[in-house]
């Protein structure tokens, strides 16, 4: 008796799954709805997908798209030079919350600046979860990890960093710039949806991050997992589209 | 592509300036950069250049990220380099570490400085290791190290077609006097000459319906055992020295019956072909020899040049405190012949320096 | 006395700084007061840094750095010795080396009073050895763009490689732009070692300025 498939993406590479993360884990959330997203657009075939180290390289076969790897901070200086060399191409750099705000935080920057006509999506759980649960740009205030044992202290560690809101200031018009959940996925698919249809129009820089879930770093059960997203992580980083060029945004 | 330069022409102009020329008749489509001395002319020039034959430039935000950008833009199928120098090239290491481990063809131009830490924005060559051996891996690359203008504008080109062809990072060292330096020579366009161009060939965004015509590329340079990367490093090294047969190059002159070699590589070899030349008049037997590439590293050649002539000595002279002949000691391991150093980190080496030590010598 | 001001100005090695110390050697012969001052504000190579002391050994007045006072300084291109703001106010010979870059003639506004100095010559070095200055219509569209220009300095050459027929054949193509640009060519620049052969050559009438090349011992 063959086994029930579960229903994937076109865009998922088959022969990858069942994927590697963490049970509780939101990436694959986030990938499925990135995987949707390529499918409605019908863009398989000219989508590269770029992934940072940490757990968000666990997605680097995830996909039946072209697919490349990076190093730690430095997906977007790659999908950059890639778009930039052949704008045909539609560039995704997937990274970390520390990829992105920290080690690669110039690039994210002055991508962002520049208006580059990337799409990146940022996966903020909170702390760096491969390497065992440090402190991240993104770690809640009083929240421990592994280097802060006691808790994050803002006068010692600082606050955290709220990206999008730094994006969408610094990006001039074009630009797309949202937080999503995995908590609400339909939301999260249309945002991420949009911040590719920004790129294949050529418009500007197109910047997604999404809330996610790390119970293996956090110890908490389903229950607290998703308690901890929706009370604590989704209070401190407000969720909804920050600056569209589609209009309105979406609250 | 529109071709910059057509014939043969006769010209007048600084070291940086011909890497820009050499770069579009090379058909390079890129550029990534960013600032240093003694490097910024090459960009000077390409920004002035690029507009009007259809060739692109970012200026990234560090060097980091000119190594990156160069990085993703071979994999989308495009000529792309950077230059450097100093502290960008200790910056760059990463990004060259990883076209290393993914094979990416990326050419960078190195105009070495002083150092260590920032030293200084004249001159040094004292980049050979970091060059050669930098980063966290096994040193597969190609490094050319030129000697004149005109070898500049060839080697720059030749780069190139040895990147594309090989799929292993590519560099051209220069210095900050071969940069800044300016003398007459021919550029042309080579094709014209013959020189074929190596053809771009993409690595992701393939042709195709993926799953119908052909399955996604997965390109990766981490992998999670001892025992997978080990493979992949065997497998790096097997391709890199069949290959480097074809890529090493040398100059040798009036070395079958020399006393004393005197060894040397990019600018210093000019001083040592007058050194010898003198010496020679002289009544001296010595010879010269000179690494074109210091990766791959003509060992044998060397050993060959030993054996033949019978040399007691070696004279490496260098503007660094020992990098090339560090590399010399360990690829002719085993050799006799006593390798004595001319070893000035970071100042010009002329003709008598040289005459001079080796009149000390012998 | 007269007074002379020129301003060399044109591509990166096209032999401003050749030109600029040759003309104030030869105006300190002349008896004249010399100022000669470096402008080169992109890259501090090749620029007259390091014949700062062997030219002021000859009597020239010397407005720029030496060697030992930029470098300390790091990557020191863009520094402009405060005196020299002020050296159009000065007696005399005042020779100013332009550096290259983007901004042309531009640079002159670092000087005070450059906008109405009424013995303010602008003149552009043109070597046809240079590919971006190669051909007439190079030329043209170059000079076009550098802003004020009141006359070429020919000054087409190889380095050692030079030959008379090399600068007798740039030397054409320079006039021709200049025709086109409506503004005189000067003189010409031939190495003093080229002279016998030179004195022969048609120049179409232009004056030939002897020179001897002191900047291949000025790197840096």
């Amino acid at each position: 008796m063959s086994a029930v498939q579960p229903a994937m993406p076109k865009s998922w590479y088959a022969p990858s799954k069942p994927h590697k993360f963490c049970p509780g884990c939101g990436h694959g959330i986030v990938l499925k709805a990135l995987g949707e997203a390529i499918d409605e657009l019908n863009i398989q075939n000219q989508t590269v997908f770029g992934c940072d180290i940490g757990c968000s390289l666990l997605s680097w076969n995830f996909f039946a798209v072209d697919s490349t790897q990076t190093h730690h901070g430095r997906t977007t200086p790659v999908m950059v030079g890639m778009k930039r060399a052949n704008p045909e191409l539609i560039c995704v750099g997937y990274m970390g919350d520390g990829g992105g705000y920290s080690i690669g935080s110039q690039h994210l920057v002055n991508s962002a600046i520049r208006n580059e006509k990337v799409t990146l999506i940022l996966v903020n759980n909170t702390n760096y979860a491969m390497t065992g649960g440090q402190l991240a740009p993104t770690t809640l205030p009083g929240q421990k990890t592994e280097t802060t044992p006691y808790g994050r202290d803002v006068e010692k560690q600082g606050y955290p960093t709220r990206g999008p809101e730094m994006i969408a200031t610094i990006t001039p018009d074009g630009a797309y710039v949202a937080r999503a959940t995995v908590s609400k996925f339909r939301q999260m698919k249309t945002f991420i949806k949009r911040a590719l249809q920004n790129q294949m129009e050529g418009n500007g820089f197109s910047f997604v991050e999404c809330l996610s879930t790390c119970p293996t770093n956090w110890r908490t059960n389903p229950q607290q997992t998703w308690d901890f997203l929706e009370d604590q992580m989704e209070s401190y980083f407000a969720v909804g589209e920050i600056k569209s060029p589609f209009g309105k945004g979406e609250k | 592509m529109e071709k910059p330069i057509t014939g043969t022409m006769k010209a007048f102009m600084t070291g940086n300036e011909i890497v820009a020329w050499a770069a579009l008749a090379a058909q390079a489509d890129i550029m990534f950069g960013y600032p240093i001395t003694p490097q910024n002319e090459i960009m000077h020039y390409w920004t002035r250049l690029a507009p009007k034959y259809k060739r692109e430039f970012l200026q990234t935000e560090d060097e980091i990220s000119a190594g990156f950008t160069v990085c993703g833009a071979v994999q989308a199928g495009r000529k792309a380099f950077t230059a450097t120098a100093g502290p960008g090239n200790v910056l760059m290491q990463e990004p060259f570490g990883m076209a290393e481990a993914m094979r990416l063809p990326i050419v960078a131009v190195i105009q070495q400085r002083g150092g260590p830490s920032s030293g200084t924005v004249v001159y040094s060559q004292q980049e050979v290791t970091l060059t050669t051996y930098g980063g966290n891996g096994e040193g597969h690359r190609i490094v050319y190290s030129t000697s004149t203008h005109q070898e500049i504008f060839d080697y720059v080109i030749k780069a190139f077609n040895t990147a594309w062809k090989y799929r292993f990072p590519t560099f051209v060292m220069g210095d900050g006097y071969q940069a800044k330096m300016r003398e007459p020579l021919e550029i042309y366009d080579p094709e014209e000459r013959g020189l074929a161009i190596e053809p771009a060939r993409p690595l992701v965004g393939l042709p195709g319906s993926i799953g119908v015509d052909r399955e996604p590329a997965h390109l990766c340079n981490i992998y999670s055992l001892e025992e997978e990367l080990y493979e992949v490093v065997l497998e790096l090294d097997r391709a890199y020295q069949e290959i480097a047969p074809q890529v090493v190059e040398y100059e040798e002159k009036m070395c079958d019956d020399a006393e004393i070699i005197v060894l040397s590589h990019g600018v210093v070899s000019r001083a040592a072909d007058d050194a010898v030349k003198t010496l020679r008049e002289k009544g001296i037997n010595a010879g010269y020899f000179r690494h074109i590439t210091l990766r791959p590293f003509p060992a044998q050649q060397l050993r060959d040049a030993i054996k033949k002539s019978g040399a007691r000595k070696i004279l490496v002279a260098e503007s660094s405190y020992g990098q090339l002949m560090r590399l010399v000691r360990q690829e002719i391991y085993g050799e006799t012949v006593e390798i004595c150093g001319l070893l000035k980190p970071g100042v010009g080496i002329v003709d008598h320096d040289i005459f001079d030590k080796v009149k000390e010598l012998l | 006395m007269k007074r002379i001001v020129e301003a060399y100005i044109g591509e990166y090695a096209s032999g401003k700084s050749e030109n600029a110390i040759n003309r104030a050697l030869e105006l300190k012969q002349a008896g004249f007061e010399v100022t000669l001052v470096d402008l080169d504000t992109v890259e501090p190579f090749y620029t007259l840094r390091p014949l700062k002391a062997w030219l002021e050994d000859r009597g020239i007045t010397v407005v720029g750095w030496g060697p030992k006072d930029s470098f300390g300084l790091g990557e020191a291109g863009g520094l402009v010795k405060p005196a020299a703001r002020w050296v159009l106010r000065r007696e005399g010979a005042v020779i100013l080396d332009i550096g290259y870059g983007v901004y042309g003639a531009k640079t002159l506004n670092l000087l005070e009073g450059a906008d109405r100095d009424p013995d303010l010559q602008v003149l552009a070095v043109i070597n046809t050895a240079r590919p971006m200055t190669a051909t007439k219509e190079d030329i043209v569209e170059y000079v076009s763009n550098l802003g004020r220009v009141d006359g070429l300095v020919s000054n087409s050459h190889l380095g050692s490689e030079t030959t008379v027929d090399f600068i007798v054949e740039g030397h054409r193509v320079i006039m021709e732009a200049a025709a086109e640009l409506g503004i005189p060519v000067v003189c010409v620049a031939v190495e003093d070692s080229l002279r016998d052969e030179a004195l022969q050559a048609d120049f179409s009438g232009v004056s030939v300025r002897f020179i001897n090349r002191y900047m291949p011992g000025a790197m840096w």
